[in-house]
């Protein structure tokens, strides 16, 4: 435990220093301007387009980190050979992999609340300097709670994007890792058309295909709630728990499956 | 416990979690079945214009992607059996963005005509609608004799506006590259369109296109042909058969007059279907060439 | 007392080849004991399998066959990475991370308490000579420096068992002497230091046993003198005040006499030529000694005659197992 707990703490020191968190202050600066813009150019739907662009900017944001640093975690370590002198030291390889994941997800963490509390403190801005005559034609409150949902399901989201990043970047090179999870991301959003594919082919075989890659890709559209929840549409607390589950699950497949394969390599 | 041993285990323990999320996923699909959170989504962004500047330069995929959506959505839909349903309303929106996407898109244009002017419940029967994507076709691509010739087509089959027809097909005749059975066409059809054997003619050359699902279409649509003329000869049969009192019409009634050997069937194999009060003979619900076009009263 | 490392018959295959995979031998069979408290040499050319030994023993990658242990337990026991020190080859480490958070953080991998860390770190990092520069990110570190950084961390956890790969490269003369002193003083504490190196001086001044590994083989196992001794070919002997007269006078018990700058000369002596005899004739006549070195053959002129041999063995199975046990 802690082993994986300083392997974690180094990762994070390391995200620091690399500049990560200038990500935050790009984020502030685009929901600020874009909410003072959008208060001279659009009647009432500017609390709607501050939250699309707050739930974006964590997603993609979010999704750039997850990707970058989580494709280098374990193959910047082999290529630069520093890997050499920690696995010498009393950490298992299984201990590494789970602090260096640990490391990124604590970044994500900090990450997703910062980006959280500045989306909260702008709604809270905008709802309190509007009248409740102007705020009643909102789909949804401002400062709403249900925001946090989206959050949640974003985060868990990213914390299945990095766990991918890492899987692919045990077995093969940084590149081919960015491409493969990247793509892994877009197939997975657009699991439901796979899902449905029996309703255009006719085919058999070609069914069963589209619907055997719906099950194994990570099924990403499943964490999309943001469009729900700029709404005020609700979302169920069970399909919270089965998303998160299922992201929770996934992800401690992969991890396993990367320990397995991290275990067995040679570090030539 | 060996280290061999040890990653065998830690290997099949991430399988097994694998496994799991699928049933986690199987489950939670059947709690919030996924078709209910779509139709929100598709219709989010309606503008074509403006989805063209969001996909940035990835015009070109974002049009596939819709033109599959709109293959889902026509798919889908044709599959509702509650009667009186609202269907394929997003079909035109769809085939609209997919083209403005990429106004290049042949087969959208093409093959979305035909589901636009398809008659409800197989499609929503709008073929002013169809007419319309032609039309956009034809501002992307003004030389496209087929996009003349396929709004000749649905002024003959759909709207019935046989010298409208005629006058498509000879601007088509005009296009470069324009085979030369289209110059017989307009005349037969300013002469002749209510013939069953122009419409034969018109779906024969169809049936020789290069594009496999045009092709498919054409082949149903012969089909269907045929059977008109199956139920043409059937029913003029039966007509000649005098009901006693009280007698109703069945194919055994028929056989034991010697009129027929057994029940017809259409050239898919489904039997058809014979109305007890009236005599008359249709094609069953059950076959895939069900609805057959209707043709004008007069011309049977 | 059980052996600080024991190596028994350790083979590593690679596949090498991108489309067609072929097994290369990067070891093959090695077999050594390494005894506690002893200062032991790995030397061989490049490419010998040095590296592959060392990376076998940290697990670092896994062997076809045979075994190995440390101090009694086997290489993959984690308990045991306690008791050890390593050094990787050309090492590499966080370029974000000072020399004194590298350390902290190793430290802490160690389970050693921030108290603990803070003294050892500081002392560890004086004894390298790394000065203020431990404050310092390592991507302003040079070669030199990052060598000794990398020798600081093997010894941080106060190891019984140091293994260093090629401790001496990428330091300057003065680095090199402070490393030397650095193992003797090791040695002293009664720790085993298995070092490996291409450079044969570095093993003269500082081992009792060397092993030879070529092509992947054990060469030859021993007393330094014992396998080297033979090579010794003559003595290169330096003079200065050596008037043309007297050189004239000794000239035919020289095979080579070289004139470095007026009156100062570098004569070559034959094996045969007892150095001693000479150097006093000459003193007598007014020259003075500058230096005296005996003319070994270089250490590639000795692995490469060993490839030759092993490659003789390989030939005869027989004959190499007896060069296995001959230790």
């Amino acid at each position: 435990m802690r082993a994986i707990k300083t392997v974690a703490v180094n990762v994070f020191r390391e995200s620091v220093r690399d500049r990560v968190p200038y990500n935050l202050v790009l984020f502030a600066i685009l929901l600020i301007a874009s909410s003072f813009l959008l208060g001279q150019l659009t009647a009432g739907q500017d609390v709607k387009i501050i939250k699309d662009l707050g739930l974006a900017a964590t997603s993609i944001f979010g999704l750039f980190i997850a990707i970058f640093i989580g494709i280098g975690l374990v193959s910047k370590e082999v290529e630069r050979r520093s890997i050499y002198a920690l696995l010498a030291k009393p950490v298992s390889r299984p201990q590494f992999i789970a602090g260096k994941y640990a490391g990124l997800v604590l970044t994500l963490a900090v990450n997703v609340a910062v980006m959280t509390c500045a989306l909260y403190l702008i709604l809270g801005y905008m709802s309190w300097t509007e009248s409740a005559a102007f705020k009643a034609t909102w789909d949804a409150p401002g400062a709403d709670p249900a925001i946090l949902k989206a959050l949640l399901l974003i985060f868990v989201e990213l914390m299945l994007v990095t766990a991918l990043a890492l899987f692919f970047s045990t077995f093969s090179t940084p590149i081919l890792s960015a491409v493969l999870t990247l793509g892994f991301y877009v197939a997975g959003h657009f699991n439901a058309d796979l899902k449905n594919f029996d309703r255009i082919v006719e085919s058999k075989p070609a069914v069963w295909l589209a619907r055997g890659l719906y099950h194994v890709l990570p099924d990403f559209s499943a964490f999309d709630v943001k469009t729900q929840v700029v709404h005020g549409l609700p979302v169920p607390g069970w399909y919270l728990l089965t998303t998160v589950t299922y992201g929770l699950t996934y992800i401690a497949g992969l991890l396993l499956i990367a320990t397995f394969i991290f275990a067995r390599r040679d570090f030539k | 416990m060996t280290a061999s041993r040890r990653d065998w285990l830690v290997l099949s323990l991430g399988m097994m979690a694998l496994i799991a999320a699928i049933g986690l996923q199987v489950d939670r699909d059947r709690r919030f079945p996924r078709s209910a959170q779509e139709s929100d989504q598709v219709l989010y962004v309606r503008s074509g214009a403006a989805l063209k500047r969001l996909t940035l330069g990835f015009n070109g995929i974002a049009a596939d992607v819709y033109w599959i959506r709109a293959l889902q959505h026509y798919g889908g839909d044709r599959l509702i059996k509650i009667p009186g349903a609202v269907r394929y309303q997003l079909l035109y929106p769809l085939l609209d963005i997919t083209t403005t996407l990429d106004p290049h898109f042949n087969i959208a244009y093409r093959f979305g005509a035909i589901f636009l002017s398809e008659g409800y419940p197989g499609g929503p029967g709008r073929p002013d609608r169809a007419i319309e994507l032609l039309r956009k076709g034809l501002v992307a691509m003004p030389h496209k004799w087929q996009y003349y010739h396929d709004i000749g087509f649905v002024y003959y089959w759909h709207l019935r506006d046989y010298k409208a027809s005629a006058e498509w097909f000879q601007r088509a005749e005009a296009q470069p590259g324009a085979p030369s059975w289209l110059k017989p066409l307009a005349a037969t059809m300013l002469v002749q369109g209510q013939d069953r054997a122009s419409a034969r003619l018109l779906w024969e050359q169809i049936a020789r296109s290069e594009e496999e699902w045009l092709r498919k279409s054409a082949t149903r649509a012969l089909l269907q042909l045929d059977v008109l003329d199956q139920i043409d000869q059937v029913n003029a049969a039966i007509r000649r058969v005098p009901l006693s009192p009280g007698e109703r019409y069945s194919w055994e009634m028929l056989a034991r007059r010697g009129l027929l050997r057994g029940i017809p069937a259409d050239p898919t194999g489904v039997l058809f279907v014979l109305d007890p009060d009236t005599g008359r003979v249709t094609v069953s619900r059950d076959s895939t060439l069900y609805p057959l076009p209707d043709e004008p009263k007069r011309l049977q | 007392m059980s052996p600080a490392i024991r190596i028994e018959e350790l083979t590593k295959d690679y596949a090498v080849g991108f489309w067609r995979k072929r097994p290369y031998r990067a070891l093959d069979r090695l077999t050594l004991d390494i005894e506690q408290g002893e200062v032991f040499g790995f030397l061989g050319p490049n490419g010998a399998g040095k590296t592959t030994t060392l990376k076998l023993l940290m697990q670092l990658i896994f062997p076809t066959s045979g075994r190995a242990e440390i101090l009694g337990r086997p290489v993959g026991d984690l308990a045991v990475r306690h008791r050890i020190g390593y050094l990787p080859e050309n090492p590499s480490f966080y370029d974000y991370l000072t020399a004194e958070e590298l350390l902290h953080y190793f430290g802490q991998l160690f389970g050693l308490s921030a108290a603990d860390r803070r003294t050892r770190v500081a002392s560890l990092l004086d004894r390298v000579g790394i000065g203020a520069e431990r404050r310092l990110q390592l991507r302003k570190f040079s070669k030199g420096m990052i060598q000794r950084v990398g020798i600081a961390q093997a010894l941080l956890n106060d190891p019984e068992v140091v293994f260093l790969d090629e401790p001496m490269s990428g330091l300057d003369p003065l680095g090199r002497r402070d490393v030397r002193a650095l193992i003797l003083e090791l040695r002293d504490q009664g720790r085993t230091v298995f070092f490996s190196s291409h450079i044969l001086s570095d093993a003269e001044s500082l081992c009792r046993r060397v092993a030879v590994v070529a092509g992947g083989r054990l060469a030859a196992t021993g007393k330094l003198t014992d396998i080297l001794t033979v090579q010794v070919r003559g003595w290169e002997l330096v003079v200065s005040n050596l008037t043309p007269e007297l050189l004239a006078r000794v000239m035919p018990r020289v095979r080579r006499a070289t004139e470095i700058s007026h009156g100062r000369y570098n004569l070559d002596l034959a094996l045969d030529t007892p150095p001693d005899r000479l150097l006093s004739d000459l003193t007598a006549a007014g020259a003075s000694l500058v230096s005296l070195n005996p003319l070994h053959d270089t250490l590639e002129d000795y692995f490469l005659q060993r490839v030759a041999e092993a490659g003789a063995g390989a030939r005869a199975p027989q004959a190499e197992e007896g060069a296995h046990a001959g230790y």
